[in-house]
């Protein structure tokens, strides 16, 4: 059996601010399911004597309103240095326009979900084109939440913010609709971070080009050829 | 009979009140609407000329509800409205005329009144076939948009007129339609709920005679009045709601306590009415308050938010019993076997490929 | 020739009645019945989770809110085997004591009451022999020369302003109105006290199902809770509340109502010989004392009386296919199995296939399909349901209170039996079972405050709430006594869903079309003879169909 020998280039690709956004991002949507999942099925406590001693839902709400605002933000943020940020981070990586990404979507599909032949032809840097366009699929998903959560939170507040939001339950005929969107979005989320995390290891056992530990320390190792 | 219109200024000089009491009166009101002192001459004008407010009620698909509720108002009671404030010209459940003498009672209004009354519509409006739905051998959808044609106000009485209601749920065998989907471009009052809580009814109406404008609406037609807050922000249950305490099943020891009704269905979260300030009945109780969950009664679309005592609606096509969560763990069980499956045939596939690398990393 | 001339819309009822009739010599010779309004919830039942099922059949109609929603509930539970505790059904005993307390006064002043009250005539009454004419029929505090003095100047001014509204184009000076004036006078006076007295007696459904119209109901019990130490529940302030209301409910009743019924009944005793139309009646029978599932200890009995023979009484069973079956024959809907075939509800169908004419239009064609009301029959015959039939199956089963209560008004009007088979016998009978009504409620009252005093707060039964702990197949009657007669909703339940789901409404037994023998229903029945004085002013017709007080919402749905 031969050995294939490689050596391998150390590029720095996801810049801090990105790293930084990923991670809040990934802690707010996991505190936001969780509380989510609360607010969709809250646990009935039954040692309390008095309403009036405990407020547990009332934090569980708090919680997820409060990791709401810093998931808005953050996503904010995202959208602006898709603007200015490095090659790897800009807009125009997310969305599949250009021939090539489509080829190498394709080829992507080829080898990681068929596992066929490793396409060597395909070695993106940043994120290959199928993955960028799921994480543009996951930003209108960010989107959706936001427009649905704010707008069912302008009704219980007087902020100027949500207040911004508060056309968009009209529009699906009340809240009860958008809740129920709401909801399903959630799963959605719930299914990418699965899919996502699998991913992430699976690519960084594959290809060992240090795809994990890449949204930890900005670096990833790739080969001569890699674009 | 000799018959002669009092005016409004009339019947307050009537009642023992100066034509100054009567300035005063067009003052204050021309500073409830906004009106710039030169507009008081207005108020005063409008008031002294012009008789009781005409007002003409359509039943179409309905049940009838919304105009028991409408007699069930405390303040004003309704005796007061129909013999001192308005004029009710036509109402099929209440007039003494019928048949062709109700009709020409209709038409005389209509015609007498073009552009002054205020039309109120009860039920909503079969499209499917317009046979649904006759009055007089005419179909609602004629007499609707004819009455529209002269009046000066329209208000859909309850969540028929403002939305179909129980006929219009899937699948809407008549074809029934809210009144505003068959009047485009005309502004109608949905005073929302099945049914309206009688004293809001009311209220809708003394806004208009005392106020002489429309109240404000939302963006789906109902007066913020009464419908800008939902249920659950006014619900006296609230804190056991913030405390997690929850009723479980109906009739449990939680129940006897008077716990949230949230986990066998309650709809107040989802719901914009004022049951919970108003209440029902001139304030004697409201669903949630005699242990039955909000239904979302005041809500568009109500009936397909099902069932009542589950609280995620159940997904079409899936039965009663599934719902979001269920399809969605359902779609996560099945993303985790897949990838359990995807990581077994990468390590048969790519072995080789894996075991085969040696890889020297090029610090720069 | 008979002259046909058509009443539409017929007012001062529920929903979309249009009636045609043949008139020659000044009489109702033929006479046909039509509901032109549908909206089709048999069909938007299906497939939906049979608790449910309750709220929407509530909608069916909010003038007998409640009625659907108890039959709903019963047939669910019955096709599940649920019983229901003790308290529920006193509470739901109450709520429709409340429902016919409230129906039946609204029914007789304000839908009734015009037929025979001219308010016209009333601006000429003398307020002080209105306040002896009052005072000498009952002890209502309400009756001073000056209550009425002031009343009839309200009533003048009203009229002088030229904008009569819902009294405009009425049929004032009508040859058939018989009251003096006074008491023209009294009756417009109660006509108020009635509606401001009718959203009192309501809150009894507000206090046990949070709102009326539309309290709400619960499949195996009530929603509320009785806890006597808790503020979010039925407690002792609660319970006051319903006696007090329950108190003013039976002085209302006793003290205006009847003797303002039977003043009226008085001046019109030749109503007791005209409008009587068929001679079956069918009562399902309901109010139980000692649970649902024993119909002996019912207030109103069960039972069938045919050619009005008051010596026996038949038995009923609604689950049989062979006794009630609904016909489409004029009806605008189809059957699979043709139009000429009838449908036991289990086996029920509703399919809205319209014929024509289409609007607008001047005559229906009632040769063929004419109403969107599907017709009834008991064993092939057309039944009358209602007030008269309840009050004749009491009397005739032998109950000591409707004996009395039916022998004291027949001997205070001086009329014979016979005279019960009529508009005026209908319209009495009303009365006769709101004022039972008063007394029951009472012990529907103590029987639940005994209970609770006896330690037993359950409200519901739960353990068959839950749609896993049913069969893959069931089905279940649901039966009541509307305030308009006897209705029962048939469900059929498969996979958890309502796989089918028919009501048959006691308006739909009254007014519905001929059936495919050609056997007219009650209301064209009972039309037929009626005089019609003037045929542009039909205040005579409004008088036999206002004695069944249509509900055509109901009867279509
Ligand atoms: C990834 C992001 C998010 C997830 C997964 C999520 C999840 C959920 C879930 C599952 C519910 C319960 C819905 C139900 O069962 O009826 C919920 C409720 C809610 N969420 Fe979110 N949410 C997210 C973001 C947001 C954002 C950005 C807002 C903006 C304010 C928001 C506001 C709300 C509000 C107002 C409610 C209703 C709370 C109540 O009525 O008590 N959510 N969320
Ligand atoms: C253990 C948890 C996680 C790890 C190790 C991880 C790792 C990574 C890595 C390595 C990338 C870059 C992938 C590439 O090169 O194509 C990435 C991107 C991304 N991840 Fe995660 N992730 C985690 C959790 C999550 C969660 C929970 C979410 C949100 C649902 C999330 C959302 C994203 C998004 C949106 C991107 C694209 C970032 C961008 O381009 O701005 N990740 N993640
Ligand atoms: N007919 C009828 Fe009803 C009654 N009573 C119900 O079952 O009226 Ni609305
Ligand atoms: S809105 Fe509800 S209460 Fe009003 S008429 Fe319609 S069904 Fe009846
Ligand atoms: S009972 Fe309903 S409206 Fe009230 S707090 Fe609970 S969920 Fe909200
Ligand atoms: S069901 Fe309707 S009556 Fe009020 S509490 Fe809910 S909106
Ligand atoms: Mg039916």
């Amino acid at each position: 059996m031969d050995m294939i020998k490689k050596t391998r280039n150390v590029v720095y690709v996801w810049e801090f601010p990105v790293r930084l956004y990923h991670w809040i991002n990934a802690l707010s949507i996991t505190v936001l399911i969780a509380t989510g999942l609360l607010i969709g099925h809250p646990i009935g406590i039954h040692l309390a004597p008095e309403a009036s001693m405990t407020y547990w839902f009332g934090w569980v709400r708090f919680l997820h309103f409060a990791f709401a605002f810093l998931f808005f933000f953050n996503f904010i943020f995202r959208m602006y240095w898709g603007l200015v940020g490095n090659e790897y981070s800009r807009w125009f990586n997310y969305i599949p326009i250009r021939k090539k990404q489509w080829a190498q979507i394709w080829a992507v599909i080829k080898s990681d979900v068929l596992l066929l032949k490793y396409d060597e032809e395909s070695k993106p840097i940043g994120h290959n084109a199928l993955a960028s366009f799921t994480y543009f699929l996951t930003f209108l998903a960010f989107l959706l939440q936001c427009l649905t959560g704010f707008g069912m939170y302008a009704a219980m507040s007087q902020s100027w913010l949500p207040k911004m939001f508060a056309w968009f339950p009209h529009l699906l005929g009340g809240d009860m609709m958008t809740r129920q969107i709401h909801h399903i979005t959630m799963w959605f989320f719930i299914l990418f971070a699965m899919v996502h995390i699998y991913l992430v290891f699976y690519h960084d056992y594959i290809e060992r080009k240090g795809t994990v530990s890449s949204m930890i320390g900005g670096w990833k190792f790739v080969d001569k050829d890699d674009k | 009979m000799a018959i002669k219109q009092k005016t409004l200024y009339e019947e307050i000089r009537e009642a023992g009140h100066s034509r100054r009491d009567f300035l005063r009166f067009c003052s204050m009101m021309a500073a409830y609407l906004g009106l710039e002192s030169s507009g008081v001459a207005q108020v005063v004008e409008a008031l002294e000329n012009n008789p009781r407010l005409p007002v003409v009620w359509f039943h179409f698909q309905e049940c009838t509800c919304c105009s028991e509720s409408f007699i069930r108002s405390s303040h004003p009671i309704v005796a007061d409205i129909i013999l001192d404030k308005i004029s009710l010209d036509y109402t099929e459940t209440l007039m003494a005329a019928a048949g062709n003498q109700a009709e020409e009672a209709l038409h005389a209004t209509m015609e007498k009144y073009h552009g002054e009354y205020v039309m109120l519509v009860e039920g909503s409006i079969p499209t499917e076939n317009e046979a649904y739905c006759c009055i007089g051998g005419r179909s609602a959808l004629e007499i609707v948009k004819e009455a529209a044609e002269g009046a000066k106000a329209i208000i859909a009485w309850g969540n028929c007129a403002s939305a179909g209601c129980v006929q219009a749920a899937k699948p809407n065998p008549t074809g029934a339609k809210p009144v505003h989907k068959v009047l485009k471009g005309k502004t109608v009052i949905n005073v929302q709920g099945c049914p309206p809580i009688g004293e809001v009814m009311a209220g809708v109406i003394v806004h208009i005679l005392a106020f002489g404008r429309m109240p404000q609406l939302d963006r789906m037609g109902r007066p913020k009045a009464f419908y800008s807050r939902r249920v659950h922000d006014t619900c006296y249950r609230r804190p056991n709601y913030d405390a997690g305490l929850f009723v479980e099943s109906f009739d449990d020891e939680n129940a006897k306590k008077g716990y949230c009704l949230y986990k066998v269905g309650c709809k107040g979260p989802v719901t914009y009415n004022a049951c919970g300030v108003i209440r029902w009945n001139n304030g004697t109780s409201y669903p949630i308050q005699s242990g039955h969950p909000c239904i979302g009664c005041s809500e568009e679309g109500f009936w397909d938010n099902g069932p009542f005592y589950q609280h995620l609606p159940s997904f079409p096509g899936f039965g009663i019993e599934s719902n979001a969560d269920k399809i969605g763990l359902g779609l996560g069980i099945a993303t985790g076997a897949g990838i359990a499956a995807h990581f077994l045939a990468t390590n048969v596939a790519k072995r080789k490929r894996i075991k085969n690398e040696d890889i020297v990393i090029n610090e720069k | 020739m008979a002259n046909r001339i058509v009443v539409d819309p017929v007012t001062r009822i529920e929903g979309h009645l249009r009636v045609e009739l043949d008139i020659q010599n000044g009489k109702v010779v033929d006479a046909y019945s039509s509901g032109t309004m549908v909206r089709g919830i048999e069909i938007i039942l299906k497939g939906r989770d049979p608790r449910d099922a309750w709220a929407f059949t509530e909608r069916v109609c909010g003038v007998c809110t409640t009625v659907h929603a108890l039959a709903s509930v019963r047939c669910v539970e019955n096709s599940l085997g649920m019983i229901v505790p003790p308290n529920a059904e006193m509470i739901r005993n109450l709520m429709f004591a409340a429902q016919y307390m409230q129906d039946h006064v609204v029914h007789f002043y304000h839908l009734h009451a015009l037929d025979w009250v001219d308010v016209v005539s009333a601006l000429s009454a003398d307020p002080a022999a209105t306040s002896t004419l009052a005072q000498s029929i009952s002890k209502w505090p309400n009756s001073s020369p000056g209550y009425f003095s002031d009343l009839k100047k309200r009533l003048s001014k009203f009229v002088e302003s030229g904008q009569l509204g819902i009294f405009a184009n009425g049929y004032w000076g009508h040859n058939a109105y018989k009251l003096p004036p006074e008491a023209n006078l009294m009756a417009v006076a109660h006509y108020l006290e009635a509606l401001e007295w009718q959203k009192e007696i309501v809150k009894i459904h507000t206090i046990f199902g949070g709102k009326n119209p539309h309290p709400n109901y619960l499949v195996g019990g009530v929603p509320c809770s009785i806890n006597l130490d808790e503020n979010n529940a039925i407690n002792a302030e609660r319970l006051a509340y319903v006696g007090t209301l329950l108190g003013q409910a039976q002085d209302f009743i006793n003290q205006v109502y009847i003797p303002d019924l039977l003043a009226v009944a008085s001046f019109y005793k030749d109503w007791a010989a005209i409008g009587g139309g068929l001679s079956n009646y069918l009562v399902y029978g309901d109010l139980p004392m000692n649970g649902y599932n024993d119909p002996s200890s019912f207030k109103f009995p069960r039972g069938v009386i045919m050619n009005r023979n008051l010596n026996e009484v038949q038995e009923i069973n609604p689950a049989d296919l062979e006794e009630i079956q609904e016909f489409v024959t004029h009806s605008w809907y189809e059957y699979e199995e043709g139009d000429e075939t009838g449908k036991h509800p289990f086996e029920g169908e509703t399919k809205l296939n319209f014929t024509g004419p289409n609007p607008p239009y001047d005559q229906l064609n009632v040769e063929g399909k004419y109403s969107w009301m599907k017709t009834p029959r008991w064993k092939g015959n057309a039944m009358e349901v209602g007030p008269l039939s309840r009050m004749l199956v009491g009397f005739a089963s032998g109950k000591d209170e409707y004996v009395e209560a039916v022998t004291g008004v027949l001997t205070a009007l001086d009329v014979p039996v016979e005279a019960l088979f009529s508009t005026l016998g209908r319209t009495a009978a009303r009365g006769l079972e709101t004022q039972l009504m008063t007394g029951w409620s009472m012990e529907f009252y103590n029987q639940l405050m005994a209970n609770i005093k006896n330690g037993d707060t359950r409200t519901a039964t739960t353990e068959l709430f839950d749609p896993d702990t049913w069969p893959d197949e069931a089905q279940g009657v649901g039966m009541t006594e509307a305030p308009r007669g006897a209705l029962a909703h048939w469900i059929k339940i498969k996979d958890k869903k309502i796989n089918n789901y028919q009501l048959v409404v006691p308006s739909t037994w009254n007014a519905s079309p001929r059936d495919a023998k050609g056997q007219r229903s009650a209301y064209e029945a009972s039309l037929i003879g009626t005089p019609v004085d003037d045929p542009e002013k039909p205040l005579e017709v409004l008088r036999t169909i206002h004695s069944f007080d249509p509900c055509i919402a109901c009867a279509v749905h």
